[in-house]
């Protein structure tokens, strides 16, 4: 294996494949052990939706509110704020050509732009349980 | 280096992480029964007693009891979701353990690693294959058809928004100090101190957002057992309950491992370095495994310790507590990381 990707890296994922192969097949094989094993039975009660007992109403994908839209939006920003994170902690400091005072001065700013969105946020009140 | 050895080398690997697998499924079984023995002295029960000395063999009896009980699928399930979720789950977990070292084994001054594979971003990958079971839980709850799964998935969601980003920062922050995203990396830099000193804000964000993460009371949102029912695994039966069970301990199992290698050393006890070749085999394993043990009986005995948080609380602590702080911890890192050169 050559070219513009290193072996060694292409190798470290191998076992990856094995133990994907080896999840995949794990749960069908469990389950055809407990299916010779265990017992047969028929009743069309038993096919039914639990509901504590009780005859199930109406269908359970019902549309709700989702208190937490708000929260999930500031998510997506501050997720990939944080993917934005790992190559910088990478090569900001040691022996990687970049100047680490302009670096670090750099992520200060982005992050000290981030936390002014976040005390919006929190002034402006999207940081709370909405009830209706 | 030769083509050929090279090239089997790394299936060789694989199928060695399979063995590592099989003896983190005995600690599985091991963690299940320290967990209720813990549960029962709290409580001042017996626990498990019946099974074997102390009760330890309990666990053998309750897999051939879910092994041999029928499985009902409901009527009104997705079936096709209903089958697949569990293995998502399973799959999540499993890809976790390929770059998790379990231990290491020093033989002649050279350190060979007890793990699946040794990738130079081996925690961003666990990061990222972690947040597959996310995945696994919509389809959980979707494909039952069942509103307390439902409310479960939804549950799991609103967590998921508020854990993640502490938990991601405090990753950066210890990445930052180690200036490597490799978990054995990272335990070479704790060689003198451990990042749970040098960070412990840090490492207490970690830790209870890796709780929110496990779904461990005082955070079980999935699951909810007072008001849920079983959560997202209400319409499971049989082994196909047993694979999510199974799988939930097994996140239990890796956030201990992950906690211990992050900060608390990993397989290092400070200050000590052997030229003995017995001890250089056993201790660093050792060590590590009681390291996650202990942290393990931690989490555990929080259940019985610490009142259930509601979901909006649990919303709370992560976005208004937990990513400040890691945003703090943030910034002593690069702060101790350029002063003192750590």
């Amino acid at each position: 294996m050559s070219g513009i990707v290193d072996s060694n890296i292409v190798y470290s994922y191998i076992p990856v494949a094995v133990f994907l192969v080896v999840s995949l097949l794990m749960p069908p094989m469990t389950m055809l052990i407990a299916k010779l094993l265990s017992p047969r039975s028929t009743g069309a009660e038993r096919y039914s939706t639990y509901e504590s007992g009780s005859i199930p109403t109406g269908p359970a994908r019902i549309q709700f509110s989702v208190e937490y839209y708000l929260y999930a939006i500031a998510f997506v920003l501050f997720d990939i704020e944080v993917l934005f994170l790992y190559p910088w902690a990478m090569i900001y400091r040691g022996n990687t050509g970049v100047d680490t005072t302009v670096a670090v001065v750099e992520m200060l700013i982005f992050i000290f732009v981030l936390l002014f969105g976040y005390a919006f946020l929190w002034k402006k009140g999207a940081l709370r349980w909405l009830k209706n | 280096m030769l083509e050929v050895p090279a090239n089997i080398y790394p299936w060789l690997k694989g199928i060695v992480g399979l063995v590592l697998i099989g003896a983190l499924f005995g600690f599985g079984m091991f963690a299940i029964w320290v967990e209720r023995k813990l549960s029962a002295d709290i409580q001042e029960r017996h626990g498990p007693n019946r099974v074997g000395p102390r009760g330890i063999f309990q666990l053998v009896a309750d897999a051939i009891k879910l092994f041999t009980k029928e499985e009902i699928i409901p009527a009104k399930v997705d079936r096709i979701l209903y089958i697949s979720a569990p293995i998502v789950i399973l799959l999540s977990v499993f890809l976790m353990l390929v770059a998790i070292p379990v231990g290491a084994v020093y033989v002649n001054g050279t350190e060979y690693v007890l793990a699946a594979t040794q990738m130079d971003i081996s925690i961003l990958y666990i990061e990222a294959v972690s947040a597959i079971a996310i995945i696994g839980t919509f389809v959980l709850g979707y494909g039952q058809n069942n509103k307390y799964a439902m409310m479960g998935t939804f549950r799991n969601f609103a967590q998921m928004v508020g854990y993640e980003i502490p938990l991601g920062l405090t990753i950066v922050s210890v990445a930052i100090m180690s200036g490597t995203l490799d978990v054995v990396g990272i335990v070479h830099a704790q060689d003198r101190i451990w990042y749970a000193f040098l960070q412990p804000i840090g490492f207490i964000v970690f830790f209870i957002a890796m709780m929110i993460d496990m779904g461990r009371l005082p955070f079980d949102q999935n699951e909810g057992e007072e008001e849920l029912q079983a959560g997202v695994f209400t319409e499971y039966s049989s082994m196909r309950f047993g694979l999510g069970f199974f799988a939930e301990y097994f996140h239990l199992i890796l956030g201990s491992f992950l906690i211990a290698l992050l900060f608390l050393g990993g397989w290092n006890v400070p200050g000590f370095v052997t030229d003995n070749t017995v001890l250089g085999v056993i201790l660093p394993t050792v060590v590590l495994v009681t390291k996650a043990t202990l942290v393990m009986a931690f989490i555990i005995m929080m259940r019985w310790a610490v009142p259930r948080y509601r979901i909006d609380q649990v919303v709370d602590l992560s976005w208004k507590k937990l990513l400040p702080f890691s945003l703090l911890n943030l910034g002593w890192a690069i702060a101790l990381g350029l002063y003192l050169g750590v």
